[in-house]
């Protein structure tokens, strides 16, 4: 690869990784979306703390990180990739496809590891084949994602059929129901693959080739970057994380269901946005979408509590998005001299 | 596929992407049609014909919609157009429960399509907000809207004298399709390639900064497309309302997923530009044969979803193998 100094973007000029990360936090553009999530989620917080008395307990904290830890890993690939200018609206049919072969390897009685590697490498390949298509064969992510959606779908259907895959073990259970030293598991699993992402993006060459396809993809292959193989990997990466998200899903639920995996495409790419991540790519924030994660579990969550409908859960989720894109489109407007290009 | 073509064709078609691509759309159709009696030997039975073209209607007006807002550029999309439906339904049949007289229902129907498509259209011509984020906060907002309103019941209480226009059939022809979705077809494509406003959304999506340099109103215009797409969202609800004389909150759960797989199949480029009505009509047509053809011989509604998958990323493939292959033979 070639030195990257010489690749320049919004948010990846630094060449040094301190100050690359020092960039990264401090001058972050997605800084005050952060700020501002964090506000929402506090007031959220205090609002169905008063309308539930067992809203604001350890017992619950913990159950909702329990149910937020395959959205959050798959959002977190989802943000680069978003970053990236990509984007994948069928990753819900990669977490079943995976969840299938997990299943199956249960039942065939495979070691632990071995299905945790079928998982994870199911996910991947599946993600890499997003990749091919949207890079090699110039296929619109959003039409590729959508068309391989379909053909997992019928993958699905087609192995489990009207049947669930049901009983299986609960071997990797403390994944997501243990603790270690106190903290929960589902924080760790969590922090991991955080921690991870944000080393990928904010201290490693191929974080800034990320964001550089992003901003300008035509740039930065000018500037050697390896676009077809930067793509590849992230889809793939993404796809490793449903298949992660698949074990998770598995462990917790300890079944594979024919609906699995609706919706959480949508509400991935919904936390995305949320948490500061613009589609047209170069843009994004992995803390953000954590925190737009946690925004959506936790509405999601107090509305049982509060006794209100969950049916109003998707209504709130995608007012508080429209509210977020009109501010931010506003405020942009006016910023603009008149008669610049958008 | 390609390179079969390419001494019979007269120049004028292979300078003209789109009617190459009907041309292909064509052959493809007629080749499934040619499969057909093989899968199922039902096929071919006169009352296989009503139950074919039954699904038309509906997926052809969110098809053609989405082809619309989709040529105009920007890059278009709108994912929110089953959810104007399921809303729009949900609506008529509240208004029709509570008294009003079916037709002002419909009307009042069309208008909230309508009004619902402005604030797609406002959000993205005006806000600058790209569309696929605008509609998926939309498509949240509209589907959350429809099923939270009735707690996911089902509406019903229809008049049977309402069903006519879904269910009734002039020689086979289901009428929804020779009143409805025929006329406006026809309408849609006189505006696409017959007036300004058609060459305007074609300049739009081709070269933004070009339309508007040329005097193109392109935000206006991408507006009234979201609206137009709305409007006939609303239509296609009036028809599965008119079918199924029932009003469920999630009728168009999935169908902006179809709308788009249909528009694209039917050769309308995803960043605008290029497309047209009758590739979309046989797209509609390619898709509902193969989903009645499959579910005559019985085979798992799986592989109809796997058949559009592959459909769709063929017929993107075939699109950019067709612009590689021009503009080699141009060279």
């Amino acid at each position: 690869m070639t030195s990257t100094s010489e690749v320049t973007g919004a948010g990846a000029a630094a060449s040094a990784p301190a100050a690359a990360w020092r960039r990264a936090i401090l001058r972050s553009p997605t800084l005050e979306r952060e700020v501002a999530l964090v506000l929402a989620l506090a007031v959220t917080i205090l609002i169905f703390a008063n309308a539930s008395p067992h809203f604001l307990t350890a017992g619950n904290a913990v159950q909702i990180l329990r149910v937020s830890v395959d959205l959050a890993v798959i959002s977190a690939g989802m943000t680069l990739l978003i970053i990236m200018g990509g984007i994948d609206v069928g990753v819900g049919g990669i977490l079943a496809v995976s969840a299938i072969f997990i299943g199956r390897a249960y039942q065939i009685d495979l070691p632990v590891p071995l299905v945790v590697l079928i998982g994870l490498s199911a996910g991947a390949l599946l993600g890499a084949v997003n990749g091919l298509l949207c890079a090699r064969l110039r296929i619109p992510p959003i039409i590729a994602t959508l068309g391989t959606m379909y053909i997992w779908l019928a993958v699905l259907f087609l192995v489990i059929g009207g049947q669930w895959i049901a009983g299986l073990p609960r071997t990797l259970g403390p994944l997501v129901n243990g603790s270690v030293f106190g903290v929960p598991a589902p924080l760790v699993v969590v922090a991991v693959v955080y921690g991870g992402c944000a080393i990928l993006l904010y201290g490693l060459p191929f974080g800034r080739h990320i964001y550089a396809i992003g901003c300008n993809e035509t740039a930065a292959r000018l500037a050697g970057i390896d676009v077809v193989r930067v793509k590849v990997t992230t889809y793939a990466l993404l796809g490793g994380l449903a298949g992660f998200a698949a074990l998770l899903y598995v462990t917790r639920l300890r079944n594979v269901e024919i609906n699995i995996g609706t919706n959480l495409a949508l509400e991935a790419i919904a936390a995305t946005i949320l948490g500061g991540a613009s589609i047209r790519g170069g843009v994004g924030s992995l803390l953000g979408t954590l925190l737009g994660v946690f925004f959506i579990k936790v509405i999601q969550n107090g509305l049982v509590l509060a006794g209100v409908s969950s049916l109003w859960e998707r209504v709130i989720i995608g007012s508080v998005l429209l509210l977020v894109l009109v501010v931010e489109a506003v405020r942009a407007r006016r910023g603009r001299s008149r008669g610049a290009p958008g | 596929m390609t390179s079969a073509f390419a001494y019979p064709l007269p120049r004028s078609m292979v300078r003209s992407p789109l009617a190459l691509r009907v041309l292909c759309l064509a052959v493809l159709l007629a080749s499934i049609l040619a499969i057909m009696p093989f899968v199922s030997p039902f096929f071919y039975q006169a009352s296989t014909l009503p139950f074919l073209l039954k699904y038309v209607p509906v997926l052809g007006l969110l098809g053609m919609g989405q082809a619309l807002v989709m040529i105009a550029g920007g890059p278009g999309i709108d994912l929110s157009s089953g959810a104007i439906l399921s809303l729009v339904g949900l609506a008529i049949a509240a208004l029709v429960a509570g008294g009003t007289p079916v037709p002002l229902a419909c009307l009042a129907g069309l208008l909230l399509g309508a009004g619902l498509g402005a604030v797609n259209g406002t959000l993205i011509a005006f806000l600058g907000i790209p569309s696929l984020m605008a509609t998926l906060a939309t498509l949240f907002v509209f589907g959350g809207l429809a099923v939270a309103i009735t707690g996911g019941v089902p509406l019903t209480g229809l008049p049977a004298s309402f069903g006519w226009l879904g269910q009734a059939t002039w020689a086979g022809i289901p009428v929804s399709l020779i009143v409805v979705l025929l006329p406006v077809a026809v309408l849609l494509h006189v505006m696409l390639t017959r007036t300004t406003i058609g060459s305007h959304m074609i300049a739009a999506g081709n070269d933004e900064a070009a339309a508007r340099l040329l005097g193109v109103q392109v935000d206006r215009l991408r507006f009234a497309l979201y609206v137009l797409n709305g409007t006939l969202a609303a239509l296609g609800a009036i028809i599965l309302l008119s079918w199924l004389l029932a009003a469920r909150p999630d009728a168009g759960m999935g169908f902006e997923l179809l709308a788009i797989t249909i528009a694209v199949l039917g050769g309308t480029h995803i960043f605008g530009g290029e497309g047209g009505i009758p590739g979309t009509i046989l797209a509609i047509l390619i898709i509902t044969v193969l989903q009645v053809g499959l579910q005559l011989a019985n085979i798992s509604p799986a592989w109809q979803l796997g058949i559009v998958g592959l459909l769709l990323l063929g017929g993107v493939g075939l699109n950019t193998a067709l612009e590689q292959w021009r503009s080699r033979s141009r060279s």
